[in-house]
């Protein structure tokens, strides 16, 4: 075979040196100024950080589920290390399974709840939620009287006091369902629900494709659309892999019923920090439990029931006068002024 | 017009110098992408306090008076009992008696020992069984604190365990005046690129049977729909 | 095998080669595309929060785009459908025209989808736990790149053949081309399955969405070959048979009347029951609460779309202006009706009620043009290459010398010089 397979610009045209010369510095200025618009496009690349590094161990490490503990143990002190080296705190950090025989419950006490918000900045603390941009995994409605259409309902609102007598409030968070649609939807099996019905994501497996959050009915789910700012003071230290540690960008979060807390015991930070016990949680396999006696004894419900869920987060009301329209709570208030007293709180 | 040829060369020539100058312009020019992030409402860690909400006397010896710790029966030995409801405190200005139809002092406080609550049956309990004291006139509220039904648990979730801690009805409530203070709400949610949310008239309030009182307005927002009676109230925490 | 590197190698030769026209087109779209990376690196660099998207609104422009590309992928079979099923063997040669765009569209798509992750440098967990078949976005992975394939194979082979100058074997190409036109369909019905399983959207979970993604698809589809064809039959010498207009003008006229009839249906379902469930539609196309943020948008698609349509049922459209313009309108049309009209409403207002608006950034904007001004410029170079090939002159056992006044891609001097292979 012998055919030019080099059909240059000029070709089918006699070629002078001359000629050929001018197609070829052509041909350099245009690849030239091609690869360097090709560099200056890749330019802002310069600013990846530390966080943005990337290595071998990282880009290899495993599926949660396919982790031996000495591949725990390896991504545990990589974790450590980066913590220590960005917020200078040495970190309390383990991997806490789910326990046997333990299925959680939340259950929400409606008539309680007077929308005052601590539960959501108690979480944001515990568990080192980025505090700008701000992500927070509770959402505090204020309903108007006589619906439970959340389309109704104000999330913004802002007064002196709360509650207000013409509305209830309506906290909601991940509802760990048992039928959880973000689980069905994850492409890459990053998040799943564990046997205590609390469903975990592994920040380290995230592709970041947001269909989860795009599944929730609850819009528990958050992305992090921009590496987390956790002030360094403010990092709790107290951390689990599947729960607070701190999150790269680019990833999903949510509530994890602070299962670094409540798989070894404990109670979550919102309900902790409840001043009114709107908030119960506990197993409901066990039937003395908490939840199991409320789930017995009051009339609970779930939240768009319709569609299918199955929610482990239950709400109840309970008693016949809404406290919310109390007149003499409103009097209270005027004839103390409506700050509470200093110091009625006490730490845990 | 140029001939054909003539004009490819003049494009060829051109594309160099404008990738180059594509290139300049992404280089020094392109302009920073800005996240809004908003500002941040951060609070204090004392609004974050976890655990009860009150610290109640538990104990009458706590009682202080002019800054020094004595028991109540140290003064009060003192001063004559009086039967008088919602009288005018010489002392314990602080103290607003706002219990619904309990509204005297030896309801609840013993006369004749002063470090004692009394029950109905005249037995004496110390200030650290308030709930026995309670329970005689909310009994289904308290039915549901002794299951942790209502209230407030402390420690872990789990009752086989052991550690659990159950708040007393006065960790919550001020016994003189139990109904729930308000109280001012923390920063609401500012997330990325949220926007003006200063809210908007729902369209659906407007024929909806309960608009009158779902989305109040002032003029009706203190107003009572349903009349208060303390029959109503008896199971009130 | 080396053959077929020496025809790579020389389509890479010539897709550098043309005409005044051809370079400042090309170099129009590389800036763009450049332009496009740099918005990427960006985004690359600080994360998502350079985007307009928000928790509340958590897919914009590139999924609205993925949805766009898919469809214009699909629409390939609008073409392929009356060669093979109808025998129209005139325009057969134009179906490899189709399946070129449906390269560029799946790339394009593909592309929409990987700047749309958070964490790209993850992609390779895909590979490693792939949750098939729970999650309907494995079906579409599968479903893209196995159209993908299809398609390359397809008009790879029909122009390689043309190139070594041998009838090509039906056996290699006609079954492909059968499961193609199937699975055309599927990736429309997988696209819209990715919506419309899930329950806690309304405005999604319906199950005219796969339907009206087709509908819509074959709308908009032929409308950019209409295009296309005609820049080919204006700047090269390759013939388009006017034939290929009628038909893929009849194909529009049908596909747009079931999208508009669709639209109605759903729209009526929506606001005639008036449930709870139509705030995303009514936010759409009225507002809601004072936010009107896609108003404006949804009326101009629809606008366009039936004056589209119109002048298509109008004879007028057999002239070239007419044509061109509603083809135009359509594209456009569809364009704003997928994005904008069925990605972004259904996050607003949120499952929780909250109602955050959209806009898409300047960043976003740009990464979203540079990926369809590479998407361009793939289609160009697969056409300029193909038609050489096409037409004869570029053969394995020739070398191909473009004059420049007879060059394919020059201005048409003689018709008798177009003469096909097949």
């Amino acid at each position: 075979m012998n055919i030019r397979i080099w059909e240059g610009r000029s070709a089918g045209a006699p070629k002078s040196p001359q000629v050929s010369r001018r197609s070829f510095l052509r041909s350099s200025v245009a690849l030239t100024g091609g690869l360097a618009a090709m560099a200056a496009a890749l330019s802002p690349l310069r600013e990846l950080t530390d966080e943005d590094e990337f290595t071998i161990q990282k880009f290899l490490q495993k599926h949660y589920k396919e982790m031996t503990p000495e591949d725990m143990e390896v991504a545990l002190d990589r974790i450590r290390r980066e913590v220590e080296k960005r917020y200078q705190v040495r970190p309390d950090i383990r991997d806490v399974r789910a326990k046997t025989g333990v299925e959680f419950v939340y259950a929400l006490n409606l008539s309680r709840c007077i929308g005052c918000r601590k539960c959501v900045h108690a979480c944001v603390a515990e568990n080192n939620q980025s505090r700008s941009p701000e992500v927070q995994y509770i959402r505090v409605i204020e309903m108007p009287r006589g619906t439970l259409d959340m389309e109704q309902g104000n999330h913004h609102y802002e007064r002196p006091t709360v509650p207000d007598a013409n509305h209830f409030y309506m906290p909601v968070q991940c509802h760990q369902c048992a039928n959880p649609p973000c689980v069905k939807v994850c492409p890459v099996e990053a998040t799943w629900q564990d046997a205590d019905g609390i469903t975990v994501i592994d920040y380290d497996w995230c592709i970041g494709c947001r269909y989860c959050e795009a599944a929730c009915p609850y819009w528990a789910r958050r992305f992090n659309f921009t590496e987390p700012s956790v002030p360094k003071e403010a990092l709790n230290p107290d951390m689990g892999y599947l729960s607070n540690r701190p999150r790269p960008k680019g990833v999903v979060e949510k509530c994890h019923f602070c299962l670094h807390r409540t798989r070894e015991g404990k109670l979550p930070a919102c309900l902790e920090v409840c001043p009114t016990g709107a908030r119960k949680f506990g197993n409901v396999l066990d039937p003395t439990s908490e939840v199991s006696q409320i789930l017995k004894t009051k009339r609970v419900f779930v939240l768009k029931e319709e569609v299918g869920t199955l929610p482990r987060f239950f709400y109840y009301f309970d008693e016949r006068y809404p406290q919310s329209i109390d007149p003499e709570a409103a009097a209270i208030a005027r004839s103390m002024g409506i700050e509470p007293r200093p110091g009625e709180g006490v730490p845990a | 017009m140029m001939p054909s040829r003539l004009r490819t060369e003049t494009v060829l020539w051109a594309i160099g110098p404008l990738f180059a100058l594509v290139a300049v312009w992404l280089f020094f020019f392109s302009p920073k992408a800005e996240i809004p992030l908003g500002v941040s409402r951060p609070v204090a860690h004392s609004d974050i306090l976890r655990g009860a909400w009150r610290t109640p006397l538990m104990d009458a010896r706590e009682s202080i008076v002019d800054g020094i710790k004595r028991p109540c029966s140290e003064c009060h030995r003192l001063f004559a009992p009086s039967q008088a409801e919602n009288r005018t405190l010489m002392q314990h200005k602080e103290i607003v008696l706002r219990h619904g139809i309990n509204a005297r002092c030896l309801n609840c406080h013993d006369g004749a020992d002063r470090d004692k609550l009394v029950l109905h049956n005249g037995a004496l309990v110390g200030f650290d069984q308030a709930p026995l004291l309670c329970s005689q006139c909310h009994g289904t509220v308290f039915r549901d604190w002794q299951h942790g039904v209502h209230g407030k648990t402390m420690g872990s979730w789990d009752a086989a365990s052991g550690a659990q801690r159950r708040l007393a009805c006065n960790e919550c409530h001020d016994p003189h005046s139990p109904a729930y203070r308000p109280m001012a709400p923390l920063a609401g949610p500012g997330t990325l690129r949220m926007g003006d949310q200063t809210p908007h008239e729902s369209h659906a309030g407007r024929r909806s049977p309960l608009r009158q009182w779902s989305h109040g307005s002032p003029a009706h927002g203190d107003a009572d729909p349903s009349g208060t009676s303390d029959e109503d109230k008896e199971d009130e925490p | 095998m080396r053959q077929y590197v020496t025809f790579l190698y020389r389509c890479f030769r010539l897709s550098f080669v043309g005409t005044a026209g051809y370079y400042a087109w090309m170099f129009a779209l590389s800036a763009v595309a450049l332009f496009g990376l740099n918005a990427y690196c960006k985004q690359f660099v600080h994360g998502m929060g350079v985007t307009g998207m928000t928790d509340q609104v958590s897919w914009g422009l590139y999924i609205a785009n993925f949805a766009f590309m898919v469809g214009m992928a699909a629409a390939a079979a609008t073409m392929v459908i009356p060669v093979y099923i109808y025998r129209n063997r005139e325009l057969h040669d134009l179906v490899i025209f189709a399946e070129l765009f449906a390269v560029a569209a799946i790339i394009m798509a593909l592309l929409f989808v990987v700047v749309d992750l958070g964490r790209p440098d993850r992609f390779h967990h895909m590979m490693l736990r792939f949750n098939f078949p729970q999650s309907m976005l494995t079906w579409d992975v599968i479903s893209l790149n196995g159209y993908l394939f299809l398609n390359l194979h397809i008009c790879g082979y029909l122009i390689y053949c043309s190139y070594r100058r041998r009838e090509p074997s039906r056996l290699f190409y006609i079954p492909f081309v059968f499961v193609a036109i199937v699975w055309a369909f599927s990736t429309q019905l997988v696209e819209a399955f990715l919506y419309c399983g899930l329950g806690g959207r309304p405005f999604w979970n319906s199950a005219v969405i796969a339907p009206r993604l087709v509908a819509s698809a074959f709308a908009a589809g032929p409308s950019i070959l209409i295009i296309a064809l005609q820049v080919i039959a204006l700047n090269t010498t390759y013939r388009v048979p006017e034939k290929a207009f009628r038909t893929l003008r009849n194909i529009i006229r049908v596909a747009m009347s079931c999208s508009m009839f669709l639209l109605i249906s759903e729209a009526f379902t929506e606001f005639y029951t008036d449930s709870a469930h139509v705030a995303s539609a009514r936010y759409l196309f009225f507002g809601l609460e004072g936010r009107y943020g896609l108003v404006p948008w949804i009326w101009t698609a629809i606008g366009l779309n039936l004056t589209g349509l119109v002048l298509l049922i109008l004879p007028i459209s057999r002239l070239r202006g007419p044509m061109l313009a509603a083809c135009s309108m359509i594209i456009v049309g569809v364009w704003i009706e997928k994005g904008m009209g069925l990605v972004i409403p259904a996050f607003v207002p949120t499952p929780l009620g909250e109602i955050v608006e959209y806009r898409p950034t300047l960043n976003e904007s740009l990464v979203t043009a540079g990926i369809i001004a590479f998407g361009l410029l793939v289609f160009t170079i697969l056409v300029r290459v193909t038609i050489p090939v096409l037409l004869g002159e570029l053969t394995f056992d020739r070398p191909y010398t473009p004059n420049r006044n007879s060059d394919s891609l020059g201005a048409p001097v003689s018709p008798s010089s177009a003469t096909g292979v097949h």
